[in-house]
């Protein structure tokens, strides 16, 4: 039997387990996970104190976590238990989104364990590994592990050898981990192969943890659950698509990390392409994340590479971000005085299939934007034959599906309405769906979900060897394109939308970017 | 104060063209929440609905009936309330409607009801205190909603006969019970001592005796359990259970806060057919 059948969806066990114990049928306890402990490679990093602890301490806030349940962070800092408790005490009581409560913290205090080690430490983690079989004896935890990547890349493999090695012969193993997945096609298929000598696919859970929020998902939803879009959700009825992730920080001390990705190695690999896919995918048959995957990939694997006239790249220069003045990018510590990297990415994108051909797609990401700012633009075709066009033409916008993933979550369909009076004006007017109007609780950190679906076995958020594959030949053969030449850097004053030549990329067309 | 339903509908539309203070606002409604407050119950339901408004934003229509008034006539007052949206430029408004049913207009309040529901989305009676069973302002109500949300903990008497008429309306409305919803944690924590409790025999509750008689129908029914006994040692809220002489273990976290609990049960939308059996085995 291969790895991948010995593994059974989530949803089976949930209903599986609510078969064998009737009492659990209608209790939201029926998508608690099993016993396990989880193990943060990397526990000292920023990651952990803002991302992973404060999921956490939400997650027990709300009873979510396995019991039993343990967390050991790892990681080469010395440092006693009680000294990790503490600093993740103080990181959950920055972070959390959650008031601090003494019960809450206390229970997952009590469960929280740390190792100091070197990853190439053999006897580091023989030590790692003894402190888990104490908990599985102790605490029940059954030989369950999750091992959570959340290092730098280069350390990726040693880790995930340590542990393969390492690995039990109770209970299940799975991994999780972060970005980059590697930084081009043949490095992110040589990482493939060293993780599948000691895990099957089903055990992998790549992060990319836009696909954990949830206006990511109200797109699926926004598409698969309201029977007015998907008929119109195509080339005949939209016009083009525009996609952005804006950032107005800078690289925040990452001049190391940032000089070697740059945008599309950091956000346009990913995120991007990501939203991308949602944005253009099939209907899946079921929401299993072998069915969503498989349409997302057809999406990316459709996706015709562009040429260099259909891309743009940026590097931001002195500007004003929010009143502040903000460093050049060649001016950031790390950064290379002379450096070529980008900090912002801008293309037209052809998606070759049925559904999209010859629909653009534009996107950008960049960093020192005027604002943060994330959404999916659908921009539909104009009224073909507006009557009253001699009277009122001069106010008159297509129809503008947006989806806003972050900040201002929600929706916002643009229509034209009558301006009251004489005469017949006709002004665009937002129809706005807000996540805080309509449903007033705090929406969950991507990481709270994303944690507990890998704790289920649900792959559904997280991507597949073979769309991480597609997204790196996309952007490796953009990314050839760039050696042939040497920019003019830098191109963009911070605090403003990127250079020109993006924003002459959609006016060739005949059209702009969106107003903000 | 508006003294019919159509001066209600045009104070709402004046409440609309007004901005409150602080600038960009939104009207948002996702349900039209109805509650039946006789006098008595008024300010238990104004604190409910206190906390209530900013997590489920609604048209709340507060129905206090006074049916000894002198006088034959309706009396509203209408109201936004407003909340700041956290991290957004724009304030959150729902509307307050709070009708009061003097003398023989009590008789027929799903007729002003009616009008006043918001098109398309979901309504839910919440009636407090006991609902007068086969009464026909009562039944008007139910027959308008989508789901009727009662506090069984709220009844007086002996309980199982109460459930039994309860349960008749099952097939008419989906039924929430605040009751049911305040045992849940316990529920789970009886579900953890799954395989051993399979063979419950008897059971003691520490609780309200609603809460003790909806936990033991739960079980009966769940377990197929129909001779299990149950002995309530009545408190104002549950507190403990014992299985067959065992105590179960005490959930972790506090109890919910009320507005919590009825916000929990609008976000419910289909009929919980759990809890119904649990309340066709109340013995």
């Amino acid at each position: 039997m291969s790895r991948a059948s010995a593994i059974p969806h989530a949803l089976d066990r949930a209903s599986s387990q609510a078969e064998e114990n009737p009492l659990l049928e209608g209790l939201a306890a029926a998508r608690r996970p099993e016993p396990c402990v989880l193990v943060i490679f990397g526990a000292s990093g920023d990651l952990t104190r803002r991302k992973l602890f404060p999921a956490l301490y939400a997650m027990a806030y709300r009873n979510l976590l396995p019991d039993p349940f343990a967390v050991v962070g790892t990681a080469r800092t010395e440092l006693e238990n009680d000294e990790f408790r503490a600093q993740m005490e103080e990181a959950v009581r920055e972070h959390a989104r959650d008031p601090f409560r003494d019960d809450v913290w206390e229970r997952l205090m009590e469960c929280s364990h740390y190792v100091a080690t070197d990853f190439a430490d053999d006897r580091g983690l023989d030590a790692l590994v003894a402190l888990l079989n104490d908990l599985d004896e102790r605490r029940g935890t059954n030989g369950n592990r999750i091992h959570y990547l959340a290092v730098p890349p280069a350390a990726f493999e040693t880790i995930v050898e340590q542990v393969g090695e390492r690995r039990g012969r109770e209970g299940w193993t799975r991994l999780i981990v972060e970005k980059p997945f590697g930084h081009d096609l043949a490095s992110a298929r040589s990482l493939d192969e060293h993780i599948h000598r000691w895990f099957a696919e089903e055990e992998i859970f790549r992060i990319d943890h836009y696909l954990g929020k949830e206006t990511v998902q109200n797109l699926l939803a926004l598409r698969f659950a309201n029977g007015i879009f998907e008929p119109i959700w195509n080339r005949q009825f939209i016009d083009h698509v525009e996609i952005t992730v804006a950032e107005s920080i800078g690289i925040e001390g990452r001049g190391d990390f940032y000089e070697q990705a740059g945008a599309i190695r950091d956000i346009f690999q990913n995120h991007l392409l990501q939203l991308l896919a949602v944005t253009a995918m099939e209907p899946p048959i079921d929401f299993t994340a072998e069915s969503v995957r498989n349409e997302k990939v057809k999406v990316l694997r459709s996706i015709h590479t562009p040429g260099p006239k259909h891309v743009v790249r940026g590097q931001y220069g002195r500007g004003f971000v929010e009143g502040e003045e903000a460093p050049a990018y060649r001016e950031e510590e790390g950064v290379a005085p002379d450096s070529t990297t980008e900090t912002f990415v801008a293309a037209k994108l052809f998606v070759d299939n049925w559904r999209w051909a010859d629909t653009p797609f534009y996107v950008r990401v960049g960093k020192r934007l005027p604002k943060r700012e994330t959404t999916v633009a659908i921009e539909f075709q104009r009224a073909p034959h507006p009557p009253f066009a001699e009277l009122a033409g001069d106010g008159l916008e297509p129809n503008v599906l947006i989806v806003h993933i972050q900040p201002n979550e929600g929706v916002t369909l643009e229509i034209g309405a009558k301006v009251p009076g004489q005469g017949m004006a006709i002004r665009t007017v937002n129809m706005d769906f807000l996540y805080g109007g309509a449903f007033r609780t705090s929406l969950p950190e991507a990481y709270e979900r994303l944690i507990l679906d890998a704790m289920l076995g649900d792959a559904t958020l997280f991507t597949r060897s073979d769309e991480v594959e597609e997204q790196w030949a996309l952007v490796d053969a953009v990314v050839a394109t760039w050696q042939r030449d040497r920019p003019s850097f830098p191109n963009y004053a911070a605090g403003t939308w990127g250079p020109k030549p993006a924003h002459d990329l959609v006016a060739r067309d005949g059209r702009r970017w969106r107003r903000r | 104060m508006a003294a019919s339903v159509g001066e209600i509908e045009r104070e709402l539309a004046e409440l609309r063209e007004e901005a409150p203070e602080g600038g960009a606002w939104l009207r948002t409604s996702v349900l039209t929440h109805v509650a039946w407050a006789p006098p008595e119950w008024r300010e238990a339901a104004e604190d409910a609905l206190a906390g209530l408004a900013e997590r489920h934003p609604s048209r709340t229509i507060l129905l206090v009936p006074e049916p000894d008034a002198d006088e034959d006539a309706l009396a509203a007052a209408v109201d936004l309330r407003c909340f700041s949206a956290p991290g957004q430029e724009h304030h959150v408004c729902s509307e307050v409607i709070e009708v009061r049913l003097r003398g023989r207009r009590a008789v027929a309040p799903a007729s002003v009801v009616a009008p006043l529901l918001l098109v398309d989305l979901p309504a839910f009676l919440r009636w407090r205190g006991e609902p007068p069973w086969g009464d026909g302002a009562f039944d008007g109500l139910v027959d308008l909603v989508d789901r009727l949300i009662v506090d069984s903990t709220e009844w007086e008497g002996e309980l199982p006969p109460r459930y039994a008429e309860l349960a008749r309306l099952f097939d008419r409305v989906a039924v929430s019970d605040v009751a049911w919803a305040r045992t849940t944690r316990w529920r789970t924590a009886l579900a953890s001592m799954w395989p051993g409790i399979g063979g419950v025999r008897r059971l003691r509750v520490t609780a309200t005796p609603a809460q003790a008689h909806l936990l033991a129908g739960w079980l009966r029914s769940r377990l197929g359990r129909d001779d299990l006994e149950l002995e309530i040692e009545p408190a104002e809220k549950l507190v403990g259970v014992e299985v067959d002489g065992e105590p179960a273990p005490f959930p972790p976290g506090d109890p919910p806060h009320p507005s919590d609990v009825l916000s929990d049960e609008l976000d419910r939308f289909g009929r919980d057919r759990v809890y119904e059996d649990a309340v066709r085995a109340v013995r």
